[in-house]
């Protein structure tokens, strides 16, 4: 056998086995980059992945990759091929907040949903023992009459619990020093040791010691909520109006894949996406953390993200108004 | 507390638990021992299969890993002075020495008895103080954490023998490299050029395993004897060398305790463990022991606090659902994925469950001893291998590993231009552990002093009035009066020794 024929038959074979691999999607991993460290996110997305994984019949994992706001974990699914086989978990920060921030380039248009996954619900807590108030209401009077006096976190800088949180107090004209943490449970933490006078409580954190901390205010006005914070008073029960309602005070997020992904690919995932999230074992999965499963589908992700849109774009100068205020006190 | 464990007894006596545990301890020494890899990796990589398991011996499995994958780095840094992982990077100031005096087997024999006994150790205080050691942690804020990252930094005196000063200069450098990305107060880019790889700063495998690896790798290329297999006689390990290990109770008890101590403060970690614990034991060493040349008392002090420091960092874990580290923050995943919540309320509801984690970890580190000195043999043979077999083979791992992490080839070229940095700082005769040091603790420093400034309002009294701050500046002080001490005295004594010789 010469060189050339070798050669022939290496392409021939070669090919053989390539043809069958090109026309069936998926034959390898697929990749869903969440754009958070470990905790009850990671573990949800895990739990969508695995069932997702069965479905299509290849192993799904997911890699945590915190960083930036979550911008890092987009710019890094964004740099992969469009090519099925990696997953932006598009959380809703990165993927709406961040833009509105001017701290991403990209709109949520600019890529296709699969469907939507889990949202969760915020909350505000302060130490079982406070002596200085015992209601919302009360922790904002004393926040008025002693400005810039009340040191708070929510974990990161500018993330959605920031916003929410800033829009809030700006409600009430309470100045407050916003403390950032890396990790929420490190904040908690200094709340029950008095450090800091309240935090952002996410509601897996919530679930996993329930008396560690008082939740004073659910900031959703939905049942939904309420209850998985244990009844708690949430912003429904107040009188002021803060002017944020449905998804846009909550984290949520919809998986999505690059805009030049092949149709038939995107089916394929839509297809075994949906199938997950109607199944009731993963539904129980994910309530039991906490979160709550979605069922939007990809038809209603335009009208239901630019809602959220407009509401987060109209709160964006409250972040802005507590650098101001803080600084005017100095 | 032991009808807890009886309890947990059942769930654990099972052969299935035996082998996942014995599995996961096998996977754990060689991702340990992988250059880049590690046992947070090596725990992510099997979670999708953990999670099929019943509760506890999921995380037998996993907490398998995490025992072996914290102990594995000492093996590579031992034969080929490439910390597998940076827990191990001091463990191979003495454990590399000892390996080229032709104690390899012993010195690994020494790192495996050393961190099975230290996690053992680390598992008793777990049983034993895990709430009252959770009611500790909770009181360490800010302010602690920025005087502990500080007391980490004093380890830089006692791993920079040659000079302090270059020694302080590579440690300033890690600092200031740890500032690279997005700052936590402000939002802001710093020192990213634009490149969102960097926005989460550096990788820290990247920049151990290009530091070590990479120029380990180059200098060993300069050699001329690539070709040749090296003549070394592979001596047998024993189970002898816990005798080795338990006639150093004293620094074993106290290494231990650090590590566990360290372990259960959530944020801080191995590293800092094994480093502090090493300068400890060398300050309490007496000179005739030759710390950095190969004593075995190094070996026994890092190992045996990184593991320690894994038994530690599942207090705050179980009792608390806070994440001692970034392993144990993928284990609460799992247990949510199962449906069940760390924290005090698992201690109530499930304490069968807590009693099964509790025998599990004790389980774990009793097989990684057998385990571990019967794969000795295996790991020894590769100082068998040719250089030029081993080097690209080496360097094959550490691109795997460092890859692996986040799936980024940026991180490959950081581990690359890390490779030629160390190099440099080599040729310089600047010592490498302390830039490590530096850029781990860089960012607790940083981002605890700035934070203890905000819940201040700029004040600094906030250092002494808290009684934890206050004890950990008194330490501080104390521990730097007696860096500074015994440098003046060992100087004085080399003066009069010169005068000494001068005069004969």
């Amino acid at each position: 056998m010469n060189f050339k024929s070798i050669f022939a038959a290496s392409v021939l074979a070669t090919s053989l086995i390539g043809v069958p691999a090109m026309a069936e999607y998926p034959d390898r991993t697929i990749e869903s980059i969440l754009p958070a460290g470990a905790g009850p996110a990671l573990s949800v997305s895990q739990i969508i992945a695995d069932a997702m994984g069965k479905e299509l019949g290849v192993p799904m994992t997911v890699l945590a990759t915190p960083g930036a706001g979550g911008i890092k974990a987009f710019q890094t699914a964004l740099q992969k091929p469009g090519d099925g086989y990696t997953i932006i978990d598009g959380y809703v920060a990165p993927l709406v907040l961040q833009p509105i921030l001017k701290k991403a380039e990209w709109n949520f248009d600019d890529f296709i949903p699969l469907h939507a996954a889990a949202s969760n619900a915020f909350a505000i807590g302060w130490r079982t023992d406070e002596t200085r108030w015992s209601n919302f209401e009360e922790m904002m009077a004393w926040g008025k009459a002693n400005p810039g006096k009340l040191r708070y976190s929510s974990g990161q800088r500018n993330n959605l619990p920031h916003l929410v949180m800033a829009k809030v107090l700006q409600s009430y004209q309470v100045v407050a020093q916003n403390v950032p943490y890396k990790s929420p449970p490190a904040a908690n933490n200094d709340v029950k040791s008095g450090i800091l006078d309240f935090a952002f409580v996410n509601v897996g954190n919530y679930k996993q010691d329930p008396d560690a901390l008082k939740i004073g205010l659910v900031l959703s006005e939905q049942a939904s909520a309420k209850a998985a914070f244990g009844g708690a008073p949430s912003i429904a029960d107040i009188d002021a109006d803060l002017g944020i309602s449905g998804l846009a005070p909550m984290g949520w997020d919809w998986w999505l894949v690059k805009k030049d992904t092949p149709p038939e690919r995107v089916e394929t995932l839509r297809a075994a996406m949906g199938k997950a999230m109607k199944d009731p074992d993963v539904r129980a999965k994910i309530e039991r953390i906490g979160f709550v499963p979605l069922d939007w589908d990809h038809t209603e992700y335009d009208k239901i993200v630019s809602g959220v849109r407009d509401q987060l774009s109209t709160m964006a100068d409250a972040i802005k108004w507590e650098e101001d205020a803080l600084k005017a006190l100095k | 507390m032991f009808d807890m464990l009886l309890q947990g007894a059942g769930l654990v006596a099972s052969l299935s638990t035996l082998a996942l545990v014995g599995a996961g301890l096998i996977i754990g020494l060689l991702v340990g021992a992988l250059p880049g890899l590690g046992p947070l990796m090596g725990i992510i990589l099997l979670l999708p299969y953990a999670i099929t398991f019943p509760p506890v011996q999921a995380m037998g499995f996993l907490i398998a890993i995490y025992v072996g994958g914290s102990c594995g780095g000492a093996i590579s840094a031992i034969l080929l002075r490439i910390p597998g992982t940076p827990l191990a990077a001091a463990t191979l100031f003495d454990g590399y020495p000892m390996a080229q005096n032709g104690r390899a087997a012993d010195a690994i024999g020494i790192a495996i008895s050393a961190s099975a006994l230290g996690g053992a150790f680390g598992g008793l205080i777990l049983i034993l103080f895990s709430p009252s050691l959770a009611a500790f942690a909770a009181g360490f804020g800010p302010p602690e954490y920025a005087l502990l990252a500080i007391t980490g930094l004093t380890a830089i005196a006692a791993v920079s023998d040659q000079s302090m000063l270059k020694g302080l200069i590579a440690g300033t450098a890690g600092l200031l490299l740890a500032t690279a990305g997005t700052d936590e107060f402000t939002a802001a880019e710093r020192f990213t050029f634009g490149l969102f790889e960097l926005s989460d700063g550096f990788n820290i495998v990247a920049i151990v395993v290009g530091l070590f690896a990479i120029s380990e790798m180059s200098n060993l290329l300069t050699g001329d004897d690539l070709l040749e297999r090296p003549n070394l006689a592979i001596a047998r390990p024993g189970f002898r060398t816990v005798m080795l290990v338990l006639t150093r109770w004293p620094n074993l008890l106290r290494s231990s305790t650090i590590g566990a101590c360290v372990g259960a403060l959530p944020g801080a970690g191995g590293v800092i463990s094994s480093f502090t614990a090493y300068a400890v034991a060398k300050t309490f060493a007496k000179s005739e022991e030759r710390y950095g040349e190969g004593a075995e008392g190094g070996i026994v002090a890092s190992e045996s606090a990184n593991n320690a420091t894994a038994g530690g960092a599942l207090v705050p874990t179980l009792a608390l659902g806070i994440p001692g580290d970034a392993a144990t923050a993928v284990l609460i995943g799992v247990l949510l994925i199962l449906g069940i919540f760390p924290g005090p309320t698992l201690f109530a509801q499930h304490s069968d469950i807590v009693g099964g984690i509790f025998l599990v970890y004790m389980l774990a580190n009793i097989a990684l001893f057998v385990v571990g000195i019967l794969m000795t043999p295996l790991f020894v043979y590769v100082l068998r291998l040719r250089k030029v077999v081993l080097i690209p083979t080496v360097l094959l791992m550490c691109a795997i590993g460092t890859y692996a992490v986040g799936s980024s080839v940026f991180d490959l070229w950081v581990m690359f231009a890390f490779g030629l940095v160390g190099l440099v700082l080599r040729a310089g005769g600047y010592p490498l552990a302390p830039m490590v040091i530096g850029v781990i603790l860089g960012p607790l420093l940083e981002n605890n002093v700035r934070r203890t400034l905000l819940l201040s309002h700029d004040g600094l009294r906030i250092f002494v009035e808290r009684p934890v701050s206050a004890t950990l500046l008194f330490i501080n002080v104390a521990l730097l009066l007696c860096v500074a001490f015994f440098t003046l005295r060992r100087l004085f004594a080399e003066r009069q020794s010169a005068l000494v010789e001068e005069k004969a």
